[in-house]
């Protein structure tokens, strides 16, 4: 089952970024890098580190791509290139994802525990690493979040002003 | 020794470094074919999810658990560079220069 589950969220990671480069509109390309980053998160579980699959969900496929659909709808797009030929119709795109998600439930739901190559102590192991060794990278990359944070509010306050 | 997927001389990690390597590329190609500064945009993250999968493969495969705190690290960075580089993308569009990266030609000039 556990083979069933990787060979699909391969694929389909493969498939959605693939039609992500061919497409029309900038809505159905988000719609298909939305759908490979959750393939690419059941990937992550399967690889037997569900704390960074979960990163992936929460952070690429949830905020992330929530301001790049906010960036889209609060700008005009652009002319696409000619050879771009595909789109995704607006009904479809919906589906596509719940799709998707169903598979990401049903990944983490099949496997009792997650199917790793090197087993569960590496995430037991990961805040150890984080905060040790790698600490000084950890403060600087908590630094950079809030300079990205910041850089939010300057664009807002010099929109306003 | 790790679980293999195929009955094969490639293991689970090889198949996951393939896929992590396609994922690069067409994120690259996003990048490199596509003209639009959202599209670009859309391709890095491809290519850091790229990047991502096979940083867990292998530190699975060397049950290092350095490879998965770059991973951390580099989600986090990745949410940084989307949110500099939209609202980049977002000032552009009010200074009326466009989306599309062929626009941007000051320092050129």
């Amino acid at each position: 089952m556990r083979e069933i589950f990787f060979y699909l969220a391969a694929a389909g990671a493969v498939f959605f970024s693939a039609l992500m480069v061919f497409q029309r509109g900038l809505y159905s390309a988000a719609v298909c890098l939305l759908a490979a980053l959750l393939q690419t998160a059941v990937l992550l579980y399967l690889a037997g580190s569900p704390l960074v699959g979960l990163l992936q969900v929460i952070i690429c496929a949830g905020g992330v791509m929530v301001l790049v659909v906010v960036a889209i709808m609060s700008s005009s797009e652009p002319k696409a290139e000619p050879w771009a030929r595909f789109g995704v119709p607006g009904l479809l795109a919906p589906g596509v994802v719940v799709l998707v998600l169903i598979e990401l439930l049903l990944a983490v739901s099949g496997s009792s525990a997650p199917a790793g190559t090197a087993g569960a102590g590496l995430d037991a192991r990961l805040g150890a690493v984080l905060f040790g060794p790698y600490a000084v990278a950890t403060e600087a990359v908590a630094m950079l979040l809030f300079l990205a944070a910041l850089a939010i509010l300057m664009d807002e306050k010099g929109r306003t002003s | 020794m790790p679980p293999r997927l195929l009955p094969s001389p490639w293991g689970r990690e090889v198949n996951a470094l393939a896929v992590g390597l396609a994922l690069f590329a067409a994120g690259l190609a996003a990048v490199v074919l596509r003209g639009q500064l959202l599209a670009m945009l859309l391709g890095l993250e491809l290519m850091i999810a790229g990047v991502s999968v096979i940083l867990t493969y292998e530190a699975g495969v060397f049950g290092d658990p350095a490879g998965l705190a770059a991973v951390v690290l580099i989600i986090a960075i990745a949410a940084a560079e989307a949110v500099v580089g939209l609202c980049l993308i977002l000032g552009l569009h009010r200074a009326g220069l466009g989306g599309r990266a062929g626009s941007l030609t000051e320092l050129r000039e």
